[in-house]
């Protein structure tokens, strides 16, 4: 129950912080929308035009999740960067729910916070280029759900950084690039890369969305991959951003900028 | 005796410089005790180790030594339960959203405590109601004068329904009729709400008035541990300002010189000013001997009063003294 009310609490804000500062909001679709468009417009000067359907299909898919995955990942940093600087961090280290679950709950909110946004950028993108996906939710679900865990795993990671290290601007400044790496790079370039985290699953959701392939398609053994990609880099970001915190706790960096 | 809610035991934590690599040592082996329901004073001048202190009991540095016992929880085994107990104040109206509304802080950290929005309105509206808050609770932070930054910090403290609060600074940056606001408030939260309140300001008007027991700290040590009343009295008895109705002769200066380590003569043809301050009480006799050798009139005789910002001082200077005297 108390996680239940740690979960809206901090779902409430995010909701809030996004309501109050729209044209924020707002701008930042634009912005990605803008670069959507160039990419569009990329493909179609030019790029192949006999395989140029499903370039931007591929496109429209990755760069939906590189949005999710920079709302997610890269946000945290941000988040607790700022928040060491204001000064609240401090207050929310002395919760007796502890740091991680406030930022669980966190990565959690955004990601509900974000959905809507990046359902409408998913329309708009599709609408733009009049490429409809098949948008399969039955089977969308799960493979998103695993995703999102090694997508947490990672903003675990990226929040132990900042807590240890604080002025990690520049890092989440690159961290865009990398994340772009992970999503639009295809796994057939190098099979390791399945192992890495994102990958999979957006391998696989681009499967359903363009391939129109559904879940009881799916390879056994690629579900495999995708639930131990999101067991290992969760607990691996979970384990690395409670030992930041131990050191940060040791070095009294916990409340200090 | 009241039981104990908060034990410090030896507690010690060195830092490391980065850029010399040489080895401070914050706090060097402190012990204390605070008792349920007081309001403790925790001084220090700047660099004495009290934040450190604060903090370590706040669960967010680790000591390197030593024991913390938050009602009877240890903060290093089981510091998320020990935090149940206790909340604070570290940073003044920092500590608070200014993106968000009063309402809406109190509300978003009594979640991250883990309590419902519907758990804590009635609580909630009472607090604003007691911090005169109410008219304001749909007003972003930002907009909000300091004083009500610090009232609402003190709130949002208050809404974690623990035992202990901590105050670093609580008056820090506030007018007069606030900081006496935020004084009240801080009697009554100890009063009313039966809450422990531990205090680390530099603002001596308000140890004095509101705290009955300082833990004075200097150079990671425990200087003074006593009842701010104690305090004040045993500096108190030992000065006094005598006027005399005449001048007193080179002879009597001497010797009171001779026999006073501190003491102020102001002389005037009329009415002349000695200032002593005596090491035991008795030697008020020796004062009055000095005084009969040129039978020099006593008009009147007052016990000088000092205030906790003089007692601090000397204690804190006197202890330096000490530090000096023993380096070399």
């Amino acid at each position: 129950m108390k996680s239940l009310n740690l979960l809206k609490a901090n779902t409430r804000k995010e909701y809030i912080e996004l309501k109050r500062y729209l044209p924020n909001t707002i701008a930042l679709l634009l912005t990605f929308y803008i670069i959507f468009l160039a990419m569009f417009a990329g493909i179609q000067v030019i790029g192949d035009p006999s395989t140029q359907d499903a370039n931007i299909q591929f496109v429209i898919v990755n760069y939906i999740f590189w949005y999710l995955s920079m709302m997610v990942v890269q946000d945290i940093g941000w988040q607790i960067t700022n928040e060491a600087t204001q000064g609240t961090f401090e207050q929310l280290s002395m919760s007796p729910m502890g740091v991680w679950r406030i930022l669980f709950a966190r990565l959690i909110a955004l990601v509900a916070v974000h959905f809507l946004i990046v359902v409408f950028l998913l329309y708009l993108s599709m609408f733009t280029t009049g490429q409809w996906l098949n948008i399969d939710v039955i089977s969308l679900l799960p493979i998103l759900i695993s995703t999102l865990f090694s997508m947490f795993g990672l903003g675990f990671i990226i929040a132990g950084m900042s807590v240890v290290f604080k002025q990690v601007q520049a890092f989440l400044q690159i961290l865009q690039f990398i994340l772009a790496g992970l999503v639009f790079v295809p796994v057939s370039v190098a099979p390791i890369l399945a192992f890495f985290p994102i990958v999979k699953g957006v391998d696989l959701v681009r499967g359903i969305m363009i391939d129109g392939i559904t879940l009881s398609q799916v390879a056994f053994a690629d579900y495999m991959i995708l639930l131990f990609n999101a067991v290992f880099y969760f607990v691996i970001g979970l384990v690395f951003y409670l030992n930041c915190e131990k050191v940060a706790m040791k070095k009294g960096l916990l409340a200090h900028y | 005796m009241m039981e104990q809610i908060i034990h410090v035991q030896n507690l010690k934590k060195s830092y490391k410089k980065r850029k010399t690599k040489e080895v401070i040592q914050a706090v060097k082996g402190i012990s204390f005790s605070v008792r349920r329901g007081e309001i403790l004073g925790l001084l220090g001048p700047n660099g004495a180790g009290k934040s450190t202190t604060i903090k370590m009991i706040c669960g967010l540095v680790k000591p390197d030594s030593g024991i913390i016992q938050i009602n009877g929880i240890n903060n290093q085994e089981k510091r998320l339960k020990a935090l149940r107990h206790i909340s604070a104040v570290l940073e003044g109206n920092r500590n608070l959203y200014w993106r968000l509304t009063v309402r809406e802080n109190l509300e978003y950290f009594a979640g991250n405590r883990g309590f419902s929005r519907k758990a804590v309105t009635e609580q909630v509206d009472e607090l604003l109601d007691e911090f005169q808050l109410k008219g304001k609770e749909k007003e972003l932070v930002n907009r909000l004068s300091r004083g009500m930054q610090q009232k609402l910090a003190i709130a949002v403290a208050m809404l974690a329904d623990s035992e202990v609060i901590l105050l670093d600074e609580p008056t820090l940056g506030l007018d007069v009729e606030t900081s006496y606001e935020v004084r009240e408030l801080l009697r009554k939260v100890a009063n009313e709400h039966q809450r422990t309140i531990i205090i680390s300001s530099h603002d001596m008007d308000v140890i004095q008035d509101i705290c009955e027991r300082t833990v004075i700290i200097n150079n990671g040590e425990i200087v003074t541990n006593d009842k701010v009343e104690n305090l004040l009295k045993l500096f108190d008895v030992r000065a006094y300002s005598l006027t005399l109705g005449n001048l007193l002769s080179d002879n009597q200066q001497t010797l009171l010189k001779k026999k006073f380590a501190i003491y102020q003569y102001t002389p005037d043809t009329y009415q002349s000013k000695l200032e002593v301050e005596l090491a035991k009480s008795e030697e008020i006799y020796e004062l009055f001997d000095i005084l009969k050798l040129a039978r020099t009139p006593v008009e009147a005789i007052d016990r000088k009063t000092v205030n906790f910002e003089q007692v601090f001082l000397k204690i804190v200077k006197g202890e330096q003294q000490n530090e000096k005297l023993k380096s070399s």
